[in-house]
């Protein structure tokens, strides 16, 4: 048990750990777009800034969340120690070569590619490989969760495996399977051309294989934060989860249907025709599905929390939930957010609306609402949980958790908002510098100003997380600390259908899906016409 | 409900309803986007089901309606940076190209570096550069004075090698194309000639010039220009301004230089003349 702790807290203070830079460097991006004054001034140094913002964002910090959440689930959930603990850290080495190997070339401008990488723009090979890394780090994590869900299955037969264990397992398998796009795209379109055995690239490929990656990477972040709504929060407010078959459901609809959806980011992409663009557009939609459902379900347990507390009324529970709990808290911001986030999902993913809105800030906005809004909040709340578990030593304050929280909502709600409106003004996304004497750019010089105040308090709720955390990781080691308890819901199943304690079904959908979704999208590049474009090296060196 | 024997999965009904909601709902989607809204995409008449199909796939099935008379065709420059281009270009000899160079020291230096402020420095410029000027001389893409008569006389193999020679001088600073930080290069600085170099003027619809010609940036095909001599930036300018030189891809300089000033192009090539990635 207490080296699967280690294990956990490695992975989860390196993910914070590559966080924090990530967030400084955020904040001076949106100093360099603003009409403020930003040190360094230089546009070439913001690509390199936001690679460097991107990659950790959306690659480095979520896996090792992930992977740290997992295996904290696995010992808590199932209740025995790890197996496999070496293959663990195996995975936690490589995670973390591959980060230092990918960062290394960002940082000295050698990589400037943007995190989505953005083929023919090519940039140094140890980005890439750094990259690819990380994922094979992951691999081992994935295999982990695979291996500690059947053996639980096998020791426990005809028994609903624990909820927050099956959808940990869910998002590994999710993660598993999306990750494979950029993979072939790295493999077998980028580092062929690194490596000079070829000059060019089929740009229209390459973006088409990212994009079974894009989408689905969204739910492979949001999926931990989900795991808490059902299986913690309901614990922390002292009430029960409405639905364990609910959330067994939502984790498997992400799962089947989060990756066939991917060429809504391609919508205004030419390489592909209209019919499967249309397709993949209402299979999207049909991922808008589990996020009601958990709307829905989050709402009824904290509901019944509420009343279990003595809230009368039609909103007097709302009243009487434990606001003060950082989970709860939490939660309940995170919901607030996963409104407007989500809508404007609905907005990008219409075919013919995200013609307004493709390329511009807006997009842009979006993510930034629903990973720092939606997903991190909770992150945090999950770190408040399981540090006192990990390190036996409580947390300093549950205050300053509660401030951290609330400076966190309104950062990132004063961010992202002006900067959905300043994208639907026209402003366009990818731009280093805006010269905002030219009168179309002045009108949004005060949105993006407000997105820079907003920036501040992000940077601030940040420095507090880890005054938290530092201040708690040396705090005196508490006598008893209470082990991890995860929420019992109204009617604890004794037994649950076996195609909901397990995803031999779901996988082979999912599958058929995306041969269906993406058979012809891909296939068609190895019968139509040879649209290989030359790259564009940011280097010389790689042009040779 | 229980999954202990294999027997009661059988009579679960659940796996086969999942199954064909799902596929309900695909054959619902490919209906819509391949059948019904195909066919009613264009204002006038709708497609028949087999044009619609292939409209929804991506296909061009308009036929010959577009093909209305095209104006003559001008070529800018028969260099594509093709992979066969690349390899040829690149795949000099530089022992060969020092051979055939005695013939360039007339104009361009002894070693690749001109006194003649109206003619090009060549030695440290990239090997893909002046295969492309060579080409597009022989070709009469771009035109001046001897150039064109000493490109016919080369072999493209020539090219190569004579690049080779010049690329491997010392002599213009190596456009590496590294992005290091270099402060204060955004529009929030007060010269306006270091902000068109590195910042461009989007109302004008200029580009930045170290994004393709460095320092900072590099572009396959793009000189370096750092310390090149000032008098020939200046007439090359003008010429994509005037339209005598019209060699340029998808015409970036020539849109350029078109909206640049007078003095904008003098203070241009005057800036990259005296610019030195190096120290002062």
């Amino acid at each position: 048990m207490e080296h699967g702790k280690a294990l956990s807290l490695a992975h989860l203070w390196t993910a914070f750990l590559c966080f924090l830079p990530a967030i400084g460097l955020g904040f001076w991006q949106m100093l360099m777009r603003s009409p403020l004054p930003a040190p360094v001034d230089d546009p070439n140094t913001y690509y390199a800034s936001v690679t460097a913002h991107g990659s950790i964002m959306a690659y480095v910090f979520p896996i090792f969340f992930a992977m740290g959440f997992g295996y904290a689930i696995a010992v808590s959930a199932l209740g025995r120690p790890l197996q496999g603990e070496k293959l663990g850290w195996v995975g936690y080495a490589l995670a973390l070569i591959g980060t230092v190997m990918a960062l290394v070339p960002v940082a000295a401008g050698r990589a400037s590619v943007l995190y989505t990488f953005y083929p023919p723009l090519l940039g140094s090979p140890w980005y890439y490989l750094g990259l690819a890394l990380v994922i094979i780090g992951s691999y081992c994590w994935i295999a982990l969760m695979l291996v500690n869900f059947r053996t639980w299955k096998r020791e426990n037969p005809g028994k609903p495996v624990p909820l927050a264990m099956f959808a940990i397992t869910a998002c590994a398998i999710l993660w598993g399977w999306t990750a494979l796009g950029a993979v072939c795209e790295v493999l077998f379109q980028i580092l062929p051309v690194t490596f000079g055995w070829s000059h060019t690239i089929d740009a229209g490929l390459a973006r088409t294989l990212f994009s079974v990656t894009l989408h689905a990477i969204v739910y492979f972040w949001l999926i931990p934060a989900y795991i808490a709504y059902y299986t913690l929060m309901p614990q922390a407010a002292g009430g029960r989860l409405y639905s364990d078959t609910m959330g067994r459901i939502t984790f498997i609809l992400f799962l089947v249907f989060s990756i066939p959806v991917g060429l809504h980011h391609l919508f205004m992409d030419p390489e592909h025709g209209a019919g499967f663009k249309f397709v993949q557009s209402v299979l999207t939609f049909m991922v808008a599905l589990p996020t009601l459902l958990t709307v829905f379900t989050i709402t009824a347990s904290l509901e019944i929390a509420g009343r279990v507390r003595g809230g009368k009324g039609l909103f007097g529970w709302i009243r009487a939930l434990p606001w003060d709990e950082p989970m709860v808290l939490a939660v309940g911001l995170s919901l607030l957010l996963l409104g407007p986030g989500g809508f404007g999902g609905l907005i990008n993913m219409s075919y013919a609306m995200n013609a307004m809105i493709h390329n511009t800030s807006w997009v842009t906005a979006h993510f930034h609402l629903i990973f720092g809004g939606a997903v991190v909040i909770v992150y945090f709340a999950i770190a408040y949980e399981l540090w006192p578990r990990l390190t036996g030593r409580p947390l300093v304050s549950k205050r300053l958790a509660d401030i951290q929280l609330w400076l966190w909502f309104w950062g990132i709600l004063i961010t992202t908002v002006p900067w959905h409106i300043a994208g639907l003004m026209g402003q366009p996304r990818r731009y280093a510098i805006f010269d905002y004497s030219d009168p179309v750019a002045a009108k949004t010089a005060f949105l993006v100003i407000l997105s820079v105040i907003g920036g501040c308090i992000v940077l601030s709720s940040v420095l507090l997380f880890f005054y938290v955390l530092v201040r708690s990781s040396f705090a005196p080691v508490a006598e008893s600390m209470p082990p991890m308890r995860y929420a019992l819901s109204v009617n604890p199943p004794a037994t649950v259908p076996s195609l909901l304690n397990g995803f031999g079904l779901w996988n082979v959908i999912l599958l058929a899906l995306v041969l269906i979704a993406y058979g012809y999208p891909i296939g068609q590049f190895f019968f139509l016409h040879n649209q290989n474009a030359p790259t564009y090296s940011l280097t010389r060196e790689i042009a040779k | 409900m229980s999954s202990e024997n294999g027997s009661s999965r059988l009579h679960n009904p659940w796996g086969f309803i999942v199954i064909a909601v799902v596929s309900a709902t695909v054959v619902v989607a490919f209906g819509l986007g391949f059948l019904l809204l195909p066919r009613y995409q264009e204002s006038r008449v709708p497609f028949s089901t087999k044009d619609g199909v292939y409209h929804a796939l991506g296909f061009h099935i308009h036929g010959k309606a577009f093909n209305t008379i095209q104006p003559p065709l001008r070529v800018p420059t028969y260099i594509a940076w093709t992979e066969t281009t690349i390899r040829q270009a690149t795949a000099g000899d530089r022992k060969s190209g020092e051979f055939i160079a005695t013939n360039c020291t007339a104009c361009h230096g002894e070693k690749g570096l001109s006194t003649e402020p109206w003619v090009p420095s060549l030695a440290g410029l990239d090997p893909l550069v002046l295969y492309k000027q060579l080409d597009d001389f022989r070709s009469g893409t771009r035109l001046s004075g001897p150039m064109s008569a000493i490109a016919q006389s080369l072999t493209p193999q020539q090219y190569a090698d004579v690049s080779a020679y010049f690329a491997s001088l010392p002599g213009l600073p190596e456009n590496r194309g590294e992005r290091t930080p270099r402060p204060n290069s955004s529009y929030r600085n007060h010269d306006p000639v270091q902000r068109l170099i590195y910042a461009g003027d989007p109302k004008r619809g200029i580009a930045a010039c170290a994004s393709c010609h460095g320092p900072g940036g590099y572009r396959i095909g793009a000189p370096a220009l750092e310390k090149q001599n000032e008098l020939y930036i200046e007439q090359q300018l003008q010429a994509f301004a005037q339209g005598t030189r019209v060699n340029d891809m998808n015409m970036p300089m020539r849109t350029i230089a078109g909206v640049l000033t007078e003095s904008e192009i003098r203070a241009l090539a005057r800036a990259y003349a005296n610019e030195n990635a190096n120290g002062p």
